[in-house]
């Protein structure tokens, strides 16, 4: 055809699209947004079945002297020991990575998570050693297991979900660390993203420790190193400094930010010492690993509960949960109380956190009394009930500090939930939910300490030595579980009818930080423009915006419009 | 204060803001960052376990090291000098990229990955004259915990720094942008680095 041929005529261009089913998207979506959702929706489900796993093993304490679920000491072990790795490392921190994978990019005002593909990639590998831990189980593996091929299993499933869940904390760190707005310096970002932030690191400085003792465990038993199941018993040392407090305390700081967060929205009084605030939760970042480190680093010496600093961190936990509650108390003063179940959870959340550090003080009595003893020369007498170290004091301790965790993340579910999938969860649901898990984590912790000092050995579970009213502690105990339990479902039954289209489609609350700035649930690149800000409330003192062209990777800047309405008061 | 507060309608920035020019955030630079400070913990823990169990073994009055077994010093020297080498060849390596001296980089580049590739023979050589066989102690899990997880750091280090190469060689990275190379040397360094605790915890007090 020459030049000036005239061009035959042809049907314009159409547009082609692919239709995207919801199982594409949700397999091999890079949108944080779908990845927080997959993290919150499978996270809720594992913790359902850790504390389901979890009463189960405590039912075997009801009755000493026979067997309820299972019929040998080998498998309670196994039994306990998966639901307390579920609960922790399958339920509650999913639930937490899933909120801060969904909310910190919006309050940092950033179009994307740090490395999307990434995070969807860390849930998905999760998901499936999740799924492997929990079949190793099943085929007489894990801690105290009799097949030794599943026994290894365990340990690489184990591994998986650690490894898996320090990447999705690397995302999280460096979303807040590098990908925040224009003008959002680092003292400015919410206090909830905050705590995500200390929460991940902490979290990348203590998880490896515990993946290189499952590599050494893994060539252990691998290379027949651990012939018996007694031997392998000892496997369960292993998540110990993890899943006990005080190292457990790490999962306090994101429940203390989301905590002190919803309660400057729903009281209308923002939090006014922000900085302080910040500081108290690196400070309990800070001890958190601190214990960890010291309780890692005493192992095997014999004295894990015992050693000097392990104690000092003990002791010091309970300085910034104090601070933090006390400067979120000026904001309930200042405020209007609402009885709604992020104030109400959140609130939940703060005290237990608190009487679980002040419980933990109580553990650190005997070390010290025998401590002071030792260099003072003297007999103090005390009774040698505080001598809680190997009792089942410290599973009532966990049972504080896991509650604290579950109503923290019942807070920020109920909180964000809107902003996650557009409508509301049920409000009246969702204070039920909170009182079961309040009521079942002080059940659980009266009953774990109580038969603490009644000196119940933590494991292996002793029908000789038990002393009079063990039993009966026990029940309560499982009472606490149970109720936990109930609250799991709950909080599963509403996050799914909410996902598949109940619950309320209005806006029920705004914030002042910028995740409150746009659509419920946010467009593709979250923001219609590139906010700018200028304080740490920006709603409140006033938000910029540049509109782009490609909101998507937020590189070019087309046309620029900001607002400047400096109100006065609000800022940190 | 509404939910599309953003979309906003205002006439143009105040002049102290100026032009919205998004800085280039150093997101994998950071990451990195992160997980070399992970590993570096992870890897401290398994020496921290080594030298723990050693010490209660030449405490009890024992020989650390089974009897017939014997660690060479040449080939953990040799080793050492090697990653030595290979840092200053990826410090060349960055330099070049600096000043838009493609040339030089990929040079630099494919001599670093050398000595990597050389640490990781070294190493499985090392392990043949040592002659510890995994099953015959309980001592040998832990030098093979340790030596094992340090060759797959090094296997790690390189795919990173292959990986940058490729992006290089595609186009990527000038004077201006060098986030990738710079990730890829942090964690090499950090390799090295902890190369240098296994060689003295393990290789030279045995």
């Amino acid at each position: 055809m020459a030049l000036t041929d005239t061009r035959p005529e042809t049907d314009a261009p159409v547009a082609t699209t692919i239709a995207v089913s919801q199982l594409d998207a949700a397999l091999g979506s890079g949108d944080h947004k779908t990845t927080g959702r997959l993290w919150l929706g499978a996270g809720a489900l594992m913790l359902l079945a850790g504390l389901a796993v979890s009463t189960a093993a405590a039912l075997e304490g009801v009755d000493l002297g026979s067997s309820t679920v299972v019929d040998d000491q080998g498998r309670f072990i196994q039994l306990w020991a998966m639901g307390r790795e579920l609960l922790l490392f399958g339920g509650l921190v999913p639930l937490l990575i899933g909120l801060a994978t969904f909310i910190v990019p919006l309050q940092v005002g950033s179009s994307s998570l740090a490395f999307p593909r990434g995070a969807s990639a860390a849930f998905w590998s999760w998901f499936v050693s999740t799924d492997l831990l929990v079949v190793a189980y099943i085929f007489n593996g894990g801690p105290g297991g009799g097949r030794n091929d599943y026994v290894v299993m365990w340990a690489l499933a184990l591994s998986g979900m650690l490894l898996s869940i320090m990447w999705a904390l690397v995302c999280i760190a460096t979303t807040v660390l590098g990908a925040r707005a224009t003008g959002m310096s680092l003292d400015r970002v919410p206090v909830s993203a905050w705590g995500f932030l200390v929460f991940s690191l902490g979290g990348l400085l203590a998880l490896p420790i515990l993946v290189a003792q499952l590599a050494l465990a893994y060539i252990d038993i691998k290379y027949g190193f651990l012939p018996d199941r007694e031997a392998r018993t000892s496997l369960l040392a292993i998540t110990d400094t993890a899943t006990l407090a005080p190292g457990l305390y790490w999962v306090g700081v994101p429940v203390l930010g989301i905590a002190v967060e919803a309660i400057g929205v729903h009281t209308g009084a923002p939090i006014r010492f922000r900085r302080a605030v910040m500081a108290a939760l690196g400070l309990l970042g800070l001890t958190s690993f601190g214990a960890e480190f010291f309780a890692f680093a005493g192992r095997g010496r014999g004295f894990d509960f015992h050693n000097g600093l392990l104690v000092v961190s003990l002791l010091l936990a309970a300085v910034p949960v104090l601070a933090s509650l006390a400067l979120a108390g000026e904001s309930l003063k200042r405020g209007t109380f609402k009885v709604r179940t992020p104030l109400v959870a959140g609130l939940l959340a703060g005290l237990l956190l608190l009487v679980g550090v002040l419980v933990g003080i109580l553990g650190a009595v005997w070390p010290i009394v025998t401590f002071i003893e030792s260099q003072l020369d003297t007999n103090v007498s005390l009774d040698s009930a505080f001598d809680v170290n190997g009792t089942s004091y410290h599973d009532g301790l966990r049972g504080l500090i896991m509650g604290a965790g579950v109503l923290g993340a019942i807070a920020g579910v109920h909180h964000w939930g809107h902003k996650v999938w557009g409508r509301s969860l049920d409000d009246r649901l969702g204070l039920l939910t909170a009182l079961a898990a309040a009521g079942g984590a002080v059940a659980w912790a009266v009953g774990g300490v109580a038969s603490g000092f009644l000196e119940q050995t933590r494991l292996p579970l002793s029908v000789e030595n038990a002393k009079d009213g063990v039993e009966a502690m026990n029940g309560v105990t499982v009472l606490g579980t149970a109720l936990l339990a109930v609250a799991a479902l709950l909080l599963a039954l509403n996050l799914a009818r909410t996902a598949f289209g109940g619950g309320s489609a209005n806006e029920p609350w705004q914030g002042a930080t910028l995740e409150w700035a746009t659509a419920s649930p946010p467009p593709a690149a979250n923001f219609d423009a590139q906010p700018i800000v200028t304080s740490a409330l920006p709603l409140i003192d006033g938000v910029g915006a540049v509109a782009t062209t490609d909101a998507s990777d937020g590189s070019e800047a087309e046309a620029a419009a900001t607002e400047e309405s400096a109100t006065a008061g609000g800022s940190d | 204060m509404s939910a599309t507060a953003t979309a906003v309608n205002h006439p143009a920035l105040p002049e102290e803001i100026g032009a919205p020019t998004p800085a280039r955030p150093r997101l994998l630079l950071l990451a990195t960052g992160l997980v070399s400070m992970a590993v570096a913990v992870g890897y401290s823990a398994l020496v921290g376990i080594y030298l723990y169990a050693r010490a209660e073994v030449l405490h009890s009055g024992e020989q650390w090291l089974p009897r017939g077994v014997t660690i060479p010093l040449t080939q953990p020297n040799m080793m050492m000098f090697t990653l030595v080498f290979s840092v200053a060849t990826l410090a060349w390596a960055t330099s070049a990229m600096r000043n838009d001296d493609r040339a030089n980089f990929f040079i630099a580049v494919g001599m670093s990955m050398l000595f990597g590739f050389a640490y990781i023979a070294q190493t499985g050589f090392l392990l043949t004259i040592m002659e510890l066989g995994v099953r015959d102690d309980t001592r040998a899990p832990l030098i093979y915990a340790l030596v094992g997880t340090h060759v797959v750091l090094m296997v790690a280090a390189l795919a990173y720094l292959a990986a940058m190469t490729l992006r290089a060689l595609g186009g990527d990275y000038s004077a201006k942008d060098l986030e990738g190379i710079y990730g890829a040397s942090l964690f090499w360094y950090t390799t090295v680095g902890l190369y240098l605790v296994l060689w003295y915890a393990v290789y030279i007090t045995k």
